[in-house]
């Protein structure tokens, strides 16, 4: 070693921020998903009262679960191994601190504004717009700390976990920005620049990713640097880190449209979210795999290490989770699964099992060592194991049991399949209370466990005092620069290009072209394979070079997360509206139809309501016919959903009166009886908010929805005329409702699902039915 | 970490860089995994050829279509013998049809009717009409009933219920309906 020897301190005075505000989140964000799930089953618990209804509130539980804990957890293990695996302080105290207040900030600006309807209506996107550019801002901050911090490193080479922190930042960086591109229409409110089948491609192109590169590629970095710490053994296999980092951080982005299957997205896009999905599944099994045979000579410490038993749990956890994904992304399971509880299951397997319990075992790891002590109480912590585990099998087990009873309820028939066997809707409800309240009590248990884990961590920090690590190094000269033509002009990376080129050309080629690129696949394969048989070692020298630097491995990484995203995205966005919209257009909403599709958003309604009716006869026997994609062509947000805790309204306009509508806003159980649904009063006594309505159909005419031009005064003298009118129609059936009223908006956007579309022929289509001779 | 190669079953010694402290393995990829990864793509190879490029695979739609086909016939196959006002009369004084139709009334109508049947005439914050007093807003005859409740009045709220319920359950609450009326002379 020559260079210079240096002490450094690290600053752990952040990772100690971080960490109590990860405990405190995570304590904020379960406490509401107990409360909402409650909700379900007593829908007292929404109070009447606007900000405290499940609508509102489930946007606050995602977003404070995923955000505020797991992301204050996700920068405390990043900026705490980080430090240390490149054996430098973090670069600037400054952005440290503007990071943490700022995303402290963020997140307290998102506990305020969700539950006052402030919302974009995209889940995990609901935040409104000046929030996004402050998200985008801080997470910008992070980056530069970090990779300034990557710049100043004294250890040259980048460790498996530094690869998935990068993974991490560049991809949630690019997938948020995207989805959260809009146009304001005021302060506090916007459209998304995306509409209908566009919107759900990108919205879960961004949901399906912030699981990948928010909720499993950090947490992945953080097993790889914390779990050989905690039990003293080396990581099983360097081979298979390199090997399904590539292929996680490759493949994950492509496998988002299986959050579509079956709705009226391309069939094209369906087929490759399921079969990414299905390839996903060892990639994913290889950060399992080091993660458990890491352990192998070392599992006694799972007897006597609390956070050994919660690192092994999560990363069992992550196995189950990653096997039951690619499960229920096959077209024909995710028919059942799909908008029913399997799929809140899942997500709590992972989000309970893997993220909640690694964190457990991070904080358990770590506050010792931050505060130079002993963990207070390694029974309590033990305690806490036992009660976390029981509780996550009693949520994941009652959805497993409560998602597939409904799903097949909902597609039971019955006299020789003419009609549905179950056609009240509330029935099957009824038939999953008993698992909705088993959930409660799973949930609950694991919340019992994490005040249990707080008090631990809050007993353990009074015990000792505030250290910051230090570590002796030696300034090393930097690695010789790896150019751009060593990056690229390669084995490893040629191969990888090819087989991706011509993959593609094969999937989407016409006749020759698909022909041709399938034998260069097959050629290009096979050589890679030989070649890498004889000359390994050389390509293992790339790699390690690759690694000594970082700015061509971050490049690298950019190129396998964007290539996803670009097949999939760019062909549907940027096509003439005519070759998407197959038979069907939308009419754009009238004023107040526009009105109450946003009193719809803000009251959260896509939480437990779809707007998407599948191609199966039981969905056509119940809702109506299927989806068409034109039909939501010019919805900004789309709102398909992706849950049905009440039935689809894809087609409810028509199907009952103006007075039905009134009395079950005002009270679901006064003509559903057995409901869950929380009331909205409310929206009888309140004043449609109308004085942004020129902006926001000023707004929708940016985005492309054909709205003729009308002045200020024509908005309102045509919403009034369609307000009164309805108002009208309900005084004859003796209700008596102002036509300003919120209501009178809502009911005109709910008669109106359906029904605002005409059929419609692609001009070139129509071109070819002129010309066409009739032999 | 004391010379932790003499623990690995395999024999492969750590690679000589440390992180941290943090040693690795160079273990060869388990041969199942790979396997696993192998199926996968050879399984996506083949259901991209069979569905997007043979155009052997139907589509949902087209599955979709074979199915409603089916139900269809289905449907006339198990269509309840031709009923007229007469048939429906007489169903509404047969005690077991009556009581069938109770039970689809009470699971599907009472929400807007109520369980009287007085609808608007017992409450005004019903949403439907009475069924028992001498006034037919659409129709009064037995056939007329039937249709009324199969087809709907979309523009009045009153939903169709044909497809939900099927012919039976129909015929059945429509002579529970009857069932509160008296039979004109003759039936």
């Amino acid at each position: 070693m020559s260079g210079q020897k240096v002490t450094i301190e690290f600053n752990d005075r952040i990772v100690r921020m971080f960490l109590i505000a990860s405990i405190f989140w995570g304590a904020v964000g379960m406490l509401a998903g107990v409360f909402i799930a409650a909700q379900l089953n007593f829908h007292i618990l929404n109070f009447d009262m606007p900000w405290l209804t499940f609508g509102r509130l489930r946007p606050l539980h995602t977003n404070a679960s995923i955000f505020a804990f797991v992301g204050n957890m996700m920068f405390a293990g990043i900026y705490h191994s980080t430090q240390r695996l490149t054996k430098a302080r973090l670069a600037s105290d400054f952005l440290s601190n503007l990071h943490f207040w700022g995303w402290q900030l963020i997140i307290v600006a998102a506990a305020i504004t969700l539950p006052l309807g402030f919302s974009r209506g995209k889940e995990y996107a609901e935040l409104i717009w000046p929030i996004n550019i402050a998200v985008a801002l801080i997470w910008v901050v992070f980056a530069i700390n970090f990779f300034w911090t990557l710049a100043r490193r004294n250890e040259k080479s980048l460790y498996v976990a530094i690869w998935f922190y990068i993974a991490t930042i560049i991809t949630v960086a690019m997938l948020y920005i995207v989805n959260h591109l809009s146009i304001p229409t005021g302060l506090l409110h916007s459209y998304p620049i995306f509409g209908g089948v566009q919107d759900a491609l990108v919205q879960w192109w961004y949901g399906h990713n912030a699981v990948a590169f928010f909720l499993t590629t950090p947490i992945l970095g953080i097993m790889y640097y914390y779990l050989p710490k905690a039990v003293e053994r080396p990581v099983y296999s360097y081979r298979l880190s390199v090997v399904h980092f590539w292929l996680l951080v490759f493949i994950y982005i492509w496998a988002g449209p299986h959050h579509l299957l079956h709705t009226a997205l391309p069939d094209w896009l369906q087929s490759l979210g399921m079969l990414f999905s299905l390839m996903l599944w060892a990639p994913s099994w290889g950060g399992m795999l080091n993660g458990l045979l890491t352990l192998r000579g070392a599992w006694d410490k799972l007897r006597t290490e609390p956070e050994v038993k919660f690192f092994v749990a999560g990363v069992t956890f992550y196995g189950m989770a990653t096997f039951e994904g690619p499960l229920l992304s096959i077209k024909s399971v995710n028919a059942l699964s799909h908008y029913t509880d399997w799929t809140i299951g899942h997500v709590h397997g992972g989000s309970l099992g893997w993220n909640a319990f690694m964190a457990a075992g991070l904080f358990y790891w770590l506050a010792p060592r931050l505060w130079n002590t002993k963990l207070y109480s390694k029974a309590a912590a033990n305690m806490h194991f036992w009660l976390g585990l029981f509780g996550i099998l009693l949520y994941v087990a009652s959805m497993w049991v409560s998602g597939p009873t409904q799903g097949l309820m909902l597609s039971a028939t019955a006299e020789n399949g003419t009609i549905l066997k179950y056609p009240n809707f509330v029935e099957t409800l009824t038939a999953i209370r008993p698992m909705m309240l088993t959930r409660v009590l799973g949930g609950a248990l694991f919340l019992t466990g994490w005040f249990m884990l707080a008090w631990n961590i809050f007993m353990t920090i009074r015990s000792g005092r505030a250290v910051n690590g230090a570590m002796e190094v030696y300034q090393e000269a930097p690695a010789p620069a790896m150019g751009l033509k060593r990056t690229f002009i390669d084995a490893p990376f040629l191969y990888s290009a090819g087989i991706v080129v011509f993959g593609c050309a094969w999937a989407f080629g016409s006749d020759w072209v698909s022909v041709l690129s399938l034998i260069l696949l097959v050629v290009v394969s096979i050589s890679a394979f030989v070649h890498l048989q004889v000359s390994g070692a050389s390509w293992g020298e790339w790699y390690e070079q690759l690694l000594e630097n970082s700015l061509p491995f971050t490049l690298l990484v950019t190129i396998a997360v964007f290539v996803g995203g670009v097949v999939q995205i760019v062909p549907l966005v940027t096509v003439e509206q005519d070759q998407v919209v197959e038979d069907r257009i939308q009419i754009p909403y009238t004023p107040l139809e526009l009105v109450g599709r946003d009193i719809y958003i803000r009251e959260g309604c896509y939480n437990c309501h779809s707007q998407q009716i599948r191609p199966f006869v039981a969905e056509v026997m119940r809702y109506g016919d299927y989806s068409r994609l034109g039909e939501s062509i010019y919805d900004h947000p789309y709102q398909w959903g992706s849950k049905r805790t009440g039935p689809d309204l894809a087609r409810v306009g028509g199907k009952y009166n103006h007075a039905w509508h009134v009395r079950h806003l005002e009270n679901p159980r006064s003509t559903s009886e057995g409901s869950n649904m929380p009331a909205y009063p409310w929206l009888l006594t309140d004043k449609a908010g109308i004085d942004d309505l020129p902006a926001k159909i000023r707004v929708q005419r940016i985005l492309g929805v054909p709205y003729p031009e009308m002045s200020d005064e024509e908005i309102y003298a045509q919403y009034r005329q369609q307000a009164e009118k309805i108002a009208g129609e309900l005084q004859g059936m003796d209700i008596y409702v102002e036509p300003d009223r919120e209501i009178i908006a809502l009911i005109a956007y709910l008669q109106g699902l359906g029904k605002k579309w005409e059929p419609y022929a692609p001009a070139a289509a129509q071109a070819a039915e002129k010309t066409e001779v009739v032999p | 970490m004391a010379n932790p190669s003499e623990n690995n079953p395999s024999g492969i010694p750590v690679r000589p860089h440390t992180y941290d402290g943090i040693q690795e393995y160079d273990n060869r990829l388990p041969n199942w995994w790979l396997f696993t990864l192998y199926i996968t793509i050879a399984f996506s190879i083949v259901y991209w050829f069979y569905y997007h490029i043979s155009g052997v695979g139907a589509t949902d739609e087209e599955k979709l279509a074979v199915a409603l086909q089916q139900v269809e016939e289905a449907r006339k196959a198990s269509a309840v013998g031709d009923l007229d006002d007469a048939k429906l009369w007489a169903m509404s004084r047969d005690d077991a049809v009556v009581a069938a139709g109770r039970e689809v009334f009470e699971t599907n109508c009472v929400a807007c009717h109520l369980a009287s049947l007085r609808g608007k005439e017992e409450s005004p914050a019903a949403i439907g009409p009475s069924l028992v007093d001498s006034e037919w807003i659409h129709g009064g005859n037995p056939m007329d009933i039937r249709n009324t409740v199969s087809n709907g009045v979309l523009e009045k709220g009153m939903p169709a219920w044909g497809t939900v319920l099927g012919d039976q359950k129909v015929a059945e609450v429509v002579a529970y309906i009857l069932s509160h009326h008296d039979a004109p002379a003759g039936n």
